[in-house]
Protein backbone atom coordinates (compact mmCIF):
# COMPACT_ATOMS: atom_id res chain seq x y z
CA UNK A 1 0.00 0.00 0.00
CA UNK A 2 2.75 2.50 0.71
CA UNK A 3 4.10 2.36 -3.03
CA UNK A 4 0.79 2.85 -4.13
CA UNK A 5 0.91 6.12 -4.26
CA UNK A 6 3.88 7.28 -5.78
CA UNK A 7 3.33 4.21 -8.16
CA UNK A 8 0.36 5.93 -9.33
CA UNK A 9 1.35 9.45 -9.39
CA UNK A 10 4.23 7.86 -12.25
CA UNK A 11 1.62 6.35 -13.99
CA UNK A 12 -0.39 9.42 -14.38
CA UNK A 13 2.84 11.26 -15.33
CA UNK A 14 3.67 8.93 -17.88
CA UNK A 15 -0.08 8.91 -19.37
CA UNK A 16 0.32 13.00 -19.34
CA UNK A 17 3.31 12.66 -21.22
CA UNK A 18 2.12 10.56 -23.19
CA UNK A 19 -0.63 12.31 -24.42
CA UNK A 20 0.75 15.56 -24.65
CA UNK A 21 1.63 15.86 -28.65
CA UNK A 22 -1.98 15.48 -29.07
CA UNK A 23 -2.90 18.88 -27.48
CA UNK A 24 0.40 20.62 -27.17
CA UNK A 25 1.50 22.73 -29.35
CA UNK A 26 4.51 22.15 -31.73
CA UNK A 27 6.73 24.34 -29.64
CA UNK A 28 5.65 22.90 -26.51
CA UNK A 29 6.22 19.46 -28.10
CA UNK A 30 9.89 20.00 -29.15
CA UNK A 31 10.55 21.57 -25.23
CA UNK A 32 8.99 18.29 -23.73
CA UNK A 33 11.54 16.34 -27.04
CA UNK A 34 14.69 17.85 -25.86
CA UNK A 35 13.91 17.47 -22.18
CA UNK A 36 13.77 13.86 -22.60
CA UNK A 37 17.63 14.33 -24.32
CA UNK A 38 18.51 16.48 -21.27
CA UNK A 39 17.07 13.69 -18.93
CA UNK A 40 18.94 11.11 -21.13
CA UNK A 41 22.01 13.00 -21.25
CA UNK A 42 22.04 13.47 -17.48
CA UNK A 43 21.20 10.33 -16.54
CA UNK A 44 23.81 8.48 -18.31
CA UNK A 45 26.30 10.58 -17.39
CA UNK A 46 25.41 9.73 -13.84
CA UNK A 47 26.49 6.32 -14.40
CA UNK A 48 30.10 6.94 -14.82
CA UNK A 49 30.47 9.63 -13.02
CA UNK A 50 27.86 9.88 -10.72
CA UNK A 51 28.68 6.34 -9.07
CA UNK A 52 32.32 5.70 -9.82
CA UNK A 53 33.04 9.42 -9.47
CA UNK A 54 34.98 8.93 -12.64
CA UNK A 55 34.44 12.31 -14.89
CA UNK A 56 33.72 12.27 -17.87
CA UNK A 57 34.35 15.88 -19.69
CA UNK A 58 33.83 14.40 -23.12
CA UNK A 59 30.26 12.82 -23.01
CA UNK A 60 28.80 14.53 -26.34
CA UNK A 61 31.00 12.72 -27.94
CA UNK A 62 29.07 9.61 -27.86
CA UNK A 63 26.10 11.79 -28.64
CA UNK A 64 27.65 13.20 -31.90
CA UNK A 65 29.10 9.34 -32.43
CA UNK A 66 25.08 7.94 -32.91
CA UNK A 67 24.22 11.12 -34.95
CA UNK A 68 26.83 10.45 -37.42
CA UNK A 69 25.85 6.39 -36.79
CA UNK A 70 22.00 6.92 -37.65
CA UNK A 71 22.68 9.70 -40.50
CA UNK A 72 25.04 7.93 -42.44
CA UNK A 73 22.99 4.60 -42.17
CA UNK A 74 19.94 6.39 -43.40
CA UNK A 75 21.54 8.31 -46.33
CA UNK A 76 24.14 5.75 -47.79
CA UNK A 77 22.38 2.67 -46.69
CA UNK A 78 18.71 3.09 -46.73
CA UNK A 79 18.01 1.80 -43.25
CA UNK A 80 14.84 3.05 -42.06
CA UNK A 81 15.50 5.74 -39.47
CA UNK A 82 14.23 3.65 -36.36
CA UNK A 83 16.75 0.94 -36.64
CA UNK A 84 19.48 3.52 -37.56
CA UNK A 85 18.85 5.29 -34.23
CA UNK A 86 19.48 2.22 -32.56
CA UNK A 87 22.73 1.37 -33.98
CA UNK A 88 24.03 4.73 -32.24
CA UNK A 89 23.77 3.11 -29.24
CA UNK A 90 25.57 0.37 -30.44
CA UNK A 91 28.18 1.72 -32.04
CA UNK A 92 28.55 4.54 -28.83
CA UNK A 93 29.77 2.00 -26.89
CA UNK A 94 32.50 0.62 -29.01
CA UNK A 95 33.85 3.85 -28.74
CA UNK A 96 33.57 3.94 -25.23
CA UNK A 97 35.50 0.39 -25.03
CA UNK A 98 38.35 1.94 -27.36
CA UNK A 99 38.70 5.26 -24.83
CA UNK A 100 37.99 3.99 -21.38
CA UNK A 101 39.99 0.48 -21.89
CA UNK A 102 42.87 1.67 -21.49
CA UNK A 103 42.18 4.91 -19.36
CA UNK A 104 39.97 3.51 -16.98
CA UNK A 105 42.21 0.62 -16.33
CA UNK A 106 44.08 3.15 -14.34
CA UNK A 107 43.23 5.34 -10.94
CA UNK A 108 43.53 8.92 -11.03
CA UNK A 109 43.02 11.72 -13.63
CA UNK A 110 43.93 10.02 -16.67
CA UNK A 111 40.16 9.37 -17.91
CA UNK A 112 39.07 12.57 -17.48
CA UNK A 113 41.74 13.95 -19.77
CA UNK A 114 41.21 11.41 -21.95
CA UNK A 115 37.47 12.48 -22.10
CA UNK A 116 38.66 16.20 -21.97
CA UNK A 117 40.13 16.26 -25.62
CA UNK A 118 37.54 13.76 -26.56
CA UNK A 119 34.88 15.97 -28.78
CA UNK A 120 37.34 18.08 -30.68
CA UNK A 121 39.19 15.06 -31.93
CA UNK A 122 35.88 13.57 -32.89
CA UNK A 123 35.22 16.33 -35.01
CA UNK A 124 38.58 16.79 -36.23
CA UNK A 125 38.62 12.57 -37.13
CA UNK A 126 34.40 13.24 -38.94
CA UNK A 127 35.53 16.00 -41.05
CA UNK A 128 38.37 14.28 -42.11
CA UNK A 129 36.12 11.00 -43.49
CA UNK A 130 34.90 13.24 -45.68
CA UNK A 131 33.18 10.77 -48.42
CA UNK A 132 31.38 8.89 -45.73
CA UNK A 133 30.34 11.79 -43.24
CA UNK A 134 30.21 15.16 -46.31
CA UNK A 135 33.14 16.73 -44.16
CA UNK A 136 32.44 20.52 -42.78
CA UNK A 137 29.05 20.58 -45.28
CA UNK A 138 27.43 18.01 -43.05
CA UNK A 139 24.87 15.22 -44.23
CA UNK A 140 21.46 16.10 -44.93
CA UNK A 141 18.76 13.47 -44.57
CA UNK A 142 15.48 12.91 -46.56
CA UNK A 143 12.66 14.72 -45.47
CA UNK A 144 10.43 13.11 -43.01
CA UNK A 145 7.83 14.40 -40.61
CA UNK A 146 8.41 12.39 -37.95
CA UNK A 147 8.86 15.00 -34.94
CA UNK A 148 5.82 13.06 -33.20
CA UNK A 149 7.51 9.54 -33.27
CA UNK A 150 10.97 10.69 -32.44
CA UNK A 151 8.62 12.42 -28.94
CA UNK A 152 8.30 8.94 -28.41
CA UNK A 153 11.35 7.40 -29.27
CA UNK A 154 13.05 10.10 -27.13
CA UNK A 155 10.54 9.62 -24.11
CA UNK A 156 11.54 6.24 -24.13
CA UNK A 157 15.08 6.93 -24.37
CA UNK A 158 14.79 8.95 -21.28
CA UNK A 159 12.50 6.45 -19.17
CA UNK A 160 15.00 3.54 -20.27
CA UNK A 161 18.16 5.46 -19.26
CA UNK A 162 16.20 6.57 -15.76
CA UNK A 163 15.08 2.78 -15.75
CA UNK A 164 18.52 1.70 -15.93
CA UNK A 165 19.75 3.99 -13.04
CA UNK A 166 17.24 2.80 -10.83
CA UNK A 167 18.17 -1.06 -11.68
CA UNK A 168 21.89 -0.20 -11.08
CA UNK A 169 21.66 1.91 -8.22
CA UNK A 170 19.52 -1.20 -6.36
CA UNK A 171 21.69 -3.63 -6.83
CA UNK A 172 25.29 -5.21 -5.71
CA UNK A 173 26.42 -3.78 -9.29
CA UNK A 174 25.62 -0.23 -8.22
CA UNK A 175 26.81 -0.91 -4.73
CA UNK A 176 30.19 -1.67 -6.24
CA UNK A 177 30.60 1.06 -8.64
CA UNK A 178 29.93 3.29 -5.80
CA UNK A 179 32.58 1.48 -3.23
CA UNK A 180 35.05 2.61 -6.21
CA UNK A 181 33.81 6.27 -5.95
CA UNK A 182 34.20 6.33 -2.03
CA UNK A 183 37.86 4.35 -1.80
CA UNK A 184 38.78 2.49 -4.77
CA UNK A 185 41.74 0.82 -3.03
CA UNK A 186 39.57 -0.65 -0.27
CA UNK A 187 37.44 -1.19 -3.14
CA UNK A 188 39.88 -3.84 -4.63
CA UNK A 189 41.32 -5.15 -1.17
CA UNK A 190 37.68 -6.27 -1.05
CA UNK A 191 37.94 -8.39 -4.30
CA UNK A 192 36.09 -5.98 -6.62
CA UNK A 193 37.76 -5.85 -9.98
CA UNK A 194 37.61 -2.25 -10.35
CA UNK A 195 38.55 -1.78 -13.25
CA UNK A 196 36.61 -4.01 -14.99
CA UNK A 197 33.24 -2.46 -13.12
CA UNK A 198 34.36 1.29 -14.12
CA UNK A 199 34.32 -0.06 -18.02
CA UNK A 200 31.10 -1.75 -17.54
CA UNK A 201 29.45 1.22 -16.40
CA UNK A 202 31.43 3.66 -18.94
CA UNK A 203 29.50 1.59 -21.62
CA UNK A 204 26.31 1.35 -20.01
CA UNK A 205 26.57 4.94 -19.93
CA UNK A 206 27.74 5.61 -23.74
CA UNK A 207 24.27 3.99 -24.74
CA UNK A 208 21.75 6.85 -24.34
CA UNK A 209 23.81 9.32 -25.42
CA UNK A 210 24.11 7.60 -28.37
CA UNK A 211 20.70 6.80 -29.21
CA UNK A 212 19.66 10.16 -28.33
CA UNK A 213 22.35 11.79 -30.75
CA UNK A 214 20.44 9.52 -33.60
CA UNK A 215 17.13 10.81 -32.73
CA UNK A 216 18.57 14.45 -32.78
CA UNK A 217 20.00 13.49 -36.30
CA UNK A 218 16.60 12.25 -37.50
CA UNK A 219 14.98 15.34 -36.35
CA UNK A 220 17.48 17.79 -36.94
CA UNK A 221 17.44 16.22 -40.47
CA UNK A 222 20.87 18.08 -40.92
CA UNK A 223 24.09 17.12 -39.12
CA UNK A 224 27.39 18.99 -39.27
CA UNK A 225 30.97 18.13 -37.45
CA UNK A 226 30.12 21.60 -34.94
CA UNK A 227 26.41 20.69 -34.70
CA UNK A 228 26.52 17.38 -33.09
CA UNK A 229 29.99 18.11 -31.03
CA UNK A 230 29.41 21.24 -28.66
CA UNK A 231 31.56 21.26 -25.75
CA UNK A 232 28.25 23.04 -24.08
CA UNK A 233 26.45 19.50 -24.69
CA UNK A 234 28.73 18.20 -21.99
CA UNK A 235 28.91 21.39 -20.07
CA UNK A 236 24.61 21.02 -19.50
CA UNK A 237 24.44 17.48 -18.76
CA UNK A 238 27.15 17.90 -16.03
CA UNK A 239 25.47 20.90 -14.61
CA UNK A 240 21.71 19.32 -14.67
CA UNK A 241 23.14 16.05 -12.96
CA UNK A 242 25.27 18.20 -10.26
CA UNK A 243 22.49 20.35 -9.65
CA UNK A 244 20.05 17.70 -8.94
CA UNK A 245 22.87 15.22 -7.48
CA UNK A 246 24.81 13.52 -9.14
CA UNK A 247 24.74 9.44 -7.32
CA UNK A 248 21.29 9.07 -6.86
CA UNK A 249 18.39 7.79 -9.65
CA UNK A 250 15.95 10.90 -9.73
CA UNK A 251 18.52 13.32 -9.57
CA UNK A 252 19.57 13.82 -12.83
CA UNK A 253 15.72 14.23 -13.66
CA UNK A 254 15.39 16.52 -11.72
CA UNK A 255 18.41 18.63 -12.64
CA UNK A 256 17.31 18.19 -16.06
CA UNK A 257 13.76 19.79 -15.71
CA UNK A 258 15.11 22.72 -13.46
CA UNK A 259 17.46 23.71 -15.53
CA UNK A 260 15.86 23.39 -18.71
CA UNK A 261 12.70 25.49 -17.76
CA UNK A 262 14.99 27.94 -16.50
CA UNK A 263 16.90 27.95 -19.74
CA UNK A 264 13.88 28.49 -21.58
CA UNK A 265 13.24 31.16 -19.69
CA UNK A 266 15.79 33.14 -19.45
CA UNK A 267 18.87 32.30 -20.07
CA UNK A 268 18.48 31.16 -23.88
CA UNK A 269 18.45 34.95 -25.20
CA UNK A 270 21.77 35.43 -23.70
CA UNK A 271 24.32 32.76 -24.53
CA UNK A 272 27.52 33.48 -22.78
CA UNK A 273 25.69 34.90 -19.70
CA UNK A 274 24.34 31.65 -19.44
CA UNK A 275 27.67 29.51 -19.70
CA UNK A 276 28.78 31.91 -17.57
CA UNK A 277 26.85 31.04 -14.97
CA UNK A 278 26.98 27.69 -16.04
CA UNK A 279 30.10 27.59 -14.89
CA UNK A 280 29.22 29.37 -11.86
CA UNK A 281 26.45 26.38 -10.77
CA UNK A 282 29.47 23.97 -10.95
CA UNK A 283 31.66 25.71 -8.51
CA UNK A 284 28.71 26.86 -6.07
CA UNK A 285 27.59 22.95 -6.27
CA UNK A 286 30.66 21.18 -5.60
CA UNK A 287 31.63 23.81 -2.93
CA UNK A 288 28.66 24.07 -0.74
CA UNK A 289 26.29 21.41 -2.39
CA UNK A 290 27.90 18.39 -3.51
CA UNK A 291 24.81 16.03 -3.29
CA UNK A 292 22.86 18.65 -5.05
CA UNK A 293 19.56 19.25 -4.36
CA UNK A 294 17.90 15.68 -4.27
CA UNK A 295 20.66 15.18 -1.80
CA UNK A 296 19.45 18.25 0.42
CA UNK A 297 15.96 17.23 0.26
CA UNK A 298 17.44 13.46 1.50
CA UNK A 299 18.63 14.57 4.55
CA UNK A 300 16.04 17.23 5.78
CA UNK A 301 13.27 15.51 4.75
CA UNK A 302 14.43 11.42 5.64
CA UNK A 303 13.50 10.70 1.93
CA UNK A 304 14.85 7.31 1.25
CA UNK A 305 18.43 6.68 -0.02
CA UNK A 306 17.73 4.73 -3.40
CA UNK A 307 15.63 8.07 -5.35
CA UNK B 1 48.02 11.63 -52.34
CA UNK B 2 51.63 11.14 -52.87
CA UNK B 3 54.57 13.63 -51.15
CA UNK B 4 57.85 13.21 -52.29
CA UNK B 5 59.15 13.30 -48.73
CA UNK B 6 62.94 14.62 -49.38
CA UNK B 7 65.42 14.97 -46.75
CA UNK B 8 64.85 18.89 -46.33
CA UNK B 9 61.60 18.66 -45.70
CA UNK B 10 61.95 16.28 -43.01
CA UNK B 11 64.80 18.41 -41.48
CA UNK B 12 62.36 21.21 -41.20
CA UNK B 13 59.34 19.45 -40.00
CA UNK B 14 61.89 18.53 -37.16
CA UNK B 15 63.17 22.20 -36.54
CA UNK B 16 59.23 22.93 -36.32
CA UNK B 17 58.28 20.38 -34.44
CA UNK B 18 61.09 21.10 -31.81
CA UNK B 19 60.18 24.96 -31.68
CA UNK B 20 56.32 24.25 -31.24
CA UNK B 21 57.82 21.32 -28.50
CA UNK B 22 59.70 24.35 -26.34
CA UNK B 23 56.21 26.51 -25.78
CA UNK B 24 54.20 22.36 -24.50
CA UNK B 25 57.07 21.97 -22.26
CA UNK B 26 56.18 25.47 -20.97
CA UNK B 27 52.68 25.20 -20.74
CA UNK B 28 53.06 21.87 -19.34
CA UNK B 29 55.17 22.20 -16.58
CA UNK B 30 53.05 24.84 -14.98
CA UNK B 31 50.31 22.10 -14.88
CA UNK B 32 52.77 19.41 -13.76
CA UNK B 33 53.94 21.58 -10.70
CA UNK B 34 50.50 22.63 -9.73
CA UNK B 35 49.65 18.23 -10.14
CA UNK B 36 52.49 17.35 -8.10
CA UNK B 37 52.09 19.47 -5.05
CA UNK B 38 48.32 19.21 -4.82
CA UNK B 39 47.34 16.42 -6.44
CA UNK B 40 44.94 18.41 -8.61
CA UNK B 41 44.83 18.18 -12.29
CA UNK B 42 44.12 21.84 -12.96
CA UNK B 43 41.87 21.74 -16.14
CA UNK B 44 41.34 25.96 -16.12
CA UNK B 45 45.04 25.81 -17.10
CA UNK B 46 44.18 26.46 -20.77
CA UNK B 47 41.70 29.44 -19.74
CA UNK B 48 44.50 30.89 -17.35
CA UNK B 49 46.79 30.65 -20.61
CA UNK B 50 44.35 32.32 -22.32
CA UNK B 51 44.20 35.49 -19.70
CA UNK B 52 48.19 35.52 -20.60
CA UNK B 53 47.30 35.73 -24.04
CA UNK B 54 44.90 38.25 -24.04
CA UNK B 55 47.21 40.49 -21.94
CA UNK B 56 49.92 40.47 -24.52
CA UNK B 57 47.35 41.21 -26.92
CA UNK B 58 45.85 44.24 -25.00
CA UNK B 59 49.32 45.79 -24.00
CA UNK B 60 50.31 45.22 -27.48
CA UNK B 61 47.22 47.24 -28.87
CA UNK B 62 46.72 49.52 -26.94
CA UNK B 63 50.37 50.33 -25.24
CA UNK B 64 52.26 49.30 -28.57
CA UNK B 65 54.53 46.91 -25.93
CA UNK B 66 56.92 44.09 -27.30
CA UNK B 67 54.88 41.13 -26.91
CA UNK B 68 58.00 39.22 -25.51
CA UNK B 69 58.74 42.00 -23.22
CA UNK B 70 55.26 41.90 -22.22
CA UNK B 71 55.79 38.90 -19.97
CA UNK B 72 57.43 40.39 -17.44
CA UNK B 73 53.70 41.65 -17.38
CA UNK B 74 51.84 38.41 -17.70
CA UNK B 75 53.53 36.24 -15.23
CA UNK B 76 52.91 38.04 -12.49
CA UNK B 77 48.90 39.19 -13.33
CA UNK B 78 48.72 35.66 -14.13
CA UNK B 79 50.56 34.67 -10.79
CA UNK B 80 47.95 36.70 -9.09
CA UNK B 81 44.91 35.27 -10.54
CA UNK B 82 46.31 31.66 -9.70
CA UNK B 83 46.89 32.75 -6.00
CA UNK B 84 43.31 34.12 -6.08
CA UNK B 85 41.72 31.03 -7.68
CA UNK B 86 43.74 28.87 -4.61
CA UNK B 87 43.03 31.14 -1.86
CA UNK B 88 39.45 31.00 -2.55
CA UNK B 89 38.67 27.99 -4.65
CA UNK B 90 40.85 25.41 -4.96
CA UNK B 91 42.33 24.83 -1.40
CA UNK B 92 38.82 24.00 -0.16
CA UNK B 93 39.41 20.90 -2.57
CA UNK B 94 43.06 19.82 -2.01
CA UNK B 95 42.15 16.74 -0.08
CA UNK B 96 38.83 16.14 -1.49
CA UNK B 97 37.98 13.34 -4.00
CA UNK B 98 39.42 14.16 -7.32
CA UNK B 99 35.89 14.58 -9.03
CA UNK B 100 35.67 17.81 -6.85
CA UNK B 101 39.21 19.50 -7.73
CA UNK B 102 38.13 18.16 -11.91
CA UNK B 103 34.53 19.85 -11.95
CA UNK B 104 35.78 22.35 -9.59
CA UNK B 105 38.53 24.01 -11.88
CA UNK B 106 35.89 22.84 -14.77
CA UNK B 107 33.21 25.43 -13.70
CA UNK B 108 36.12 27.66 -12.98
CA UNK B 109 37.06 27.43 -16.72
CA UNK B 110 33.60 27.58 -18.08
CA UNK B 111 33.21 30.67 -15.88
CA UNK B 112 36.34 32.73 -17.13
CA UNK B 113 36.26 31.91 -20.62
CA UNK B 114 32.31 32.66 -21.10
CA UNK B 115 33.07 35.77 -19.10
CA UNK B 116 36.07 36.37 -21.82
CA UNK B 117 34.08 36.07 -24.29
CA UNK B 118 31.22 38.53 -23.02
CA UNK B 119 33.69 41.37 -22.36
CA UNK B 120 35.75 41.17 -25.79
CA UNK B 121 33.87 38.86 -27.69
CA UNK B 122 34.50 35.43 -29.30
CA UNK B 123 36.09 37.87 -32.34
CA UNK B 124 39.89 36.40 -33.44
CA UNK B 125 42.58 38.90 -32.55
CA UNK B 126 46.06 38.69 -33.48
CA UNK B 127 49.80 40.26 -32.19
CA UNK B 128 51.33 40.97 -35.45
CA UNK B 129 54.96 41.52 -34.52
CA UNK B 130 57.70 39.99 -35.61
CA UNK B 131 56.79 38.24 -39.50
CA UNK B 132 59.14 36.88 -41.95
CA UNK B 133 61.63 34.09 -41.77
CA UNK B 134 65.22 33.78 -41.08
CA UNK B 135 66.58 31.45 -44.01
CA UNK B 136 69.38 28.89 -43.04
CA UNK B 137 70.11 27.06 -45.96
CA UNK B 138 67.44 25.41 -47.52
CA UNK B 139 65.85 25.40 -43.82
CA UNK B 140 63.49 28.29 -42.72
CA UNK B 141 62.85 29.54 -39.09
CA UNK B 142 59.93 31.53 -38.72
CA UNK B 143 60.94 34.53 -36.57
CA UNK B 144 57.80 34.39 -33.92
CA UNK B 145 58.33 30.87 -33.73
CA UNK B 146 62.03 30.84 -33.35
CA UNK B 147 61.99 33.58 -30.40
CA UNK B 148 59.12 32.18 -28.75
CA UNK B 149 60.83 28.98 -28.31
CA UNK B 150 64.14 31.16 -27.10
CA UNK B 151 61.54 32.67 -24.64
CA UNK B 152 60.13 29.75 -23.45
CA UNK B 153 63.33 27.69 -23.11
CA UNK B 154 64.57 30.55 -20.91
CA UNK B 155 61.39 30.84 -18.70
CA UNK B 156 61.56 27.27 -18.43
CA UNK B 157 65.37 27.25 -17.34
CA UNK B 158 64.58 30.38 -14.76
CA UNK B 159 61.72 27.79 -13.84
CA UNK B 160 64.42 25.19 -13.13
CA UNK B 161 66.80 27.47 -11.27
CA UNK B 162 64.17 28.51 -8.77
CA UNK B 163 62.80 25.11 -7.81
CA UNK B 164 66.40 23.98 -7.50
CA UNK B 165 68.63 26.63 -5.74
CA UNK B 166 65.83 28.54 -3.90
CA UNK B 167 64.36 27.58 -0.30
CA UNK B 168 61.07 27.62 -1.49
CA UNK B 169 61.60 26.18 -4.70
CA UNK B 170 63.09 22.97 -2.61
CA UNK B 171 60.14 23.18 -0.53
CA UNK B 172 57.65 23.06 -3.50
CA UNK B 173 59.89 19.81 -4.20
CA UNK B 174 59.86 18.71 -1.24
CA UNK B 175 56.17 19.16 -0.49
CA UNK B 176 55.47 17.09 -4.22
CA UNK B 177 57.72 14.48 -3.21
CA UNK B 178 55.63 13.73 0.45
CA UNK B 179 53.54 16.31 1.79
CA UNK B 180 53.14 14.92 5.32
CA UNK B 181 56.83 14.78 5.92
CA UNK B 182 57.42 18.29 4.42
CA UNK B 183 54.96 19.34 7.16
CA UNK B 184 56.70 17.59 9.60
CA UNK B 185 59.81 19.06 8.52
CA UNK B 186 58.29 22.87 9.34
CA UNK B 187 57.04 23.94 5.52
CA UNK B 188 54.21 25.22 5.87
CA UNK B 189 52.38 23.40 2.91
CA UNK B 190 49.39 25.63 1.96
CA UNK B 191 51.53 28.89 1.29
CA UNK B 192 53.28 26.33 -0.89
CA UNK B 193 49.77 25.54 -2.25
CA UNK B 194 49.32 29.02 -2.86
CA UNK B 195 52.92 29.82 -4.31
CA UNK B 196 52.77 26.75 -6.46
CA UNK B 197 49.62 27.51 -8.11
CA UNK B 198 50.28 31.14 -8.73
CA UNK B 199 53.42 29.95 -10.51
CA UNK B 200 51.77 27.22 -12.32
CA UNK B 201 49.52 29.91 -13.67
CA UNK B 202 51.83 32.23 -14.38
CA UNK B 203 53.75 29.67 -16.38
CA UNK B 204 50.66 29.15 -18.44
CA UNK B 205 50.28 32.81 -18.84
CA UNK B 206 53.66 33.62 -20.49
CA UNK B 207 52.70 30.28 -22.35
CA UNK B 208 49.52 32.34 -23.51
CA UNK B 209 51.98 35.37 -24.04
CA UNK B 210 54.06 33.57 -26.38
CA UNK B 211 51.26 31.77 -27.96
CA UNK B 212 49.73 34.81 -29.16
CA UNK B 213 52.55 35.79 -31.21
CA UNK B 214 51.95 32.67 -33.50
CA UNK B 215 48.09 32.65 -33.41
CA UNK B 216 45.09 33.80 -33.11
CA UNK B 217 43.80 35.01 -29.25
CA UNK B 218 40.41 34.35 -28.43
CA UNK B 219 38.29 33.31 -25.59
CA UNK B 220 38.35 29.46 -26.31
CA UNK B 221 42.14 29.08 -27.91
CA UNK B 222 43.07 27.46 -24.60
CA UNK B 223 41.42 24.50 -24.48
CA UNK B 224 43.35 22.45 -25.94
CA UNK B 225 46.25 23.24 -24.81
CA UNK B 226 44.73 21.57 -21.11
CA UNK B 227 45.00 18.06 -23.58
CA UNK B 228 47.92 18.66 -24.67
CA UNK B 229 49.65 19.73 -21.55
CA UNK B 230 48.30 16.75 -19.94
CA UNK B 231 50.08 14.58 -23.01
CA UNK B 232 53.24 15.81 -22.51
CA UNK B 233 53.04 15.17 -18.30
CA UNK B 234 52.05 11.46 -19.35
CA UNK B 235 54.60 11.65 -21.74
CA UNK B 236 57.30 12.82 -19.21
CA UNK B 237 56.10 10.79 -16.63
CA UNK B 238 53.90 12.42 -13.71
CA UNK B 239 55.82 14.55 -11.56
CA UNK B 240 59.03 14.21 -13.43
CA UNK B 241 59.56 17.79 -14.04
CA UNK B 242 62.47 17.18 -16.78
CA UNK B 243 60.07 14.46 -18.53
CA UNK B 244 57.99 17.53 -18.81
CA UNK B 245 60.81 19.02 -21.69
CA UNK B 246 61.23 15.64 -23.14
CA UNK B 247 57.28 15.08 -23.55
CA UNK B 248 57.00 18.76 -24.88
CA UNK B 249 59.43 18.26 -27.40
CA UNK B 250 58.52 14.67 -28.94
CA UNK B 251 54.78 16.11 -28.68
CA UNK B 252 55.94 18.83 -31.45
CA UNK B 253 57.77 16.50 -33.40
CA UNK B 254 55.32 13.87 -33.10
CA UNK B 255 52.79 16.57 -34.31
CA UNK B 256 54.58 18.11 -36.73
CA UNK B 257 55.95 14.48 -38.52
CA UNK B 258 52.02 13.73 -38.84
CA UNK B 259 51.92 16.30 -40.93
CA UNK B 260 53.75 14.74 -43.61
CA UNK B 261 51.25 12.32 -44.10
CA UNK B 262 47.93 13.94 -42.97
CA UNK B 263 46.23 17.36 -42.81
CA UNK B 264 47.58 19.61 -39.96
CA UNK B 265 44.43 19.59 -38.31
CA UNK B 266 44.75 15.65 -38.06
CA UNK B 267 47.29 16.22 -36.25
CA UNK B 268 45.49 16.85 -33.05
CA UNK B 269 44.05 13.42 -33.15
CA UNK B 270 47.44 12.10 -33.48
CA UNK B 271 48.28 13.53 -30.57
CA UNK B 272 45.46 11.97 -28.73
CA UNK B 273 46.29 8.59 -30.41
CA UNK B 274 49.59 9.05 -28.31
CA UNK B 275 47.79 9.41 -25.34
CA UNK B 276 45.87 6.17 -25.41
CA UNK B 277 49.39 4.49 -27.16
CA UNK B 278 50.90 5.58 -24.04
CA UNK B 279 48.57 4.57 -21.61
CA UNK B 280 48.09 1.47 -22.90
CA UNK B 281 51.88 0.29 -23.34
CA UNK B 282 53.62 2.67 -21.01
CA UNK B 283 51.45 4.36 -18.36
CA UNK B 284 53.89 5.45 -16.10
CA UNK B 285 55.69 7.83 -18.77
CA UNK B 286 58.57 7.30 -21.58
CA UNK B 287 60.89 8.36 -18.37
CA UNK B 288 59.13 6.67 -15.42
CA UNK B 289 57.27 8.65 -12.99
CA UNK B 290 56.31 8.68 -9.58
CA UNK B 291 53.04 7.52 -9.47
Amino acid sequence: MKRLGPALLALGLLAWLALWPLWASGYRVRFMLELFMWVALAQSWNLISGLTGYVSFGHVAFYGTGAYTAGILILRADWPWPLAVLAGGVTAPILALLIGYPCLRLKGPYFAIAMLGLNEVMRVVVSYFDGLTGGGLGLSLPTLHASVPVYYAMGATALGATILAFAIITSRFGLRLMSIREDEVAAEAMGIDTSRYKLYAFLLSAVAPGIAGGLFARDQGYIEPISVFPLLTTITMIVMCLFGGKGTIFGPVLGAVLLSVFQELVWARFLYVHQVLFGAIIVAVVLFMPKGILGVLQERYRLPRTI
Amino acid sequence: MTVQITGTMLLQLVVSGLLAGGLYALVALGLSLIFGVMRVINVAHGTLLMLGAYTTYWLFALLGMNPFLSLVVSIPVLFVIGVVLQKLFVHRVVHAPELSSLLLTFGISIFIANAAMLAWSADYRSVEFLTGSFLLGPIALSKPRLVSFVVALAVTGLAFLFLHRTKTGKAIRATSQHRDVAQVCGINVRRIDLITFGLGAGLAGAGGSLVSVMFAVYPEMGQIYVFKSFLVIVLGGAGNYPGALLGGLLLGLVEQLSSLYLTTQVSEAIAYLLLVVVLLIRPTGLLGGRT
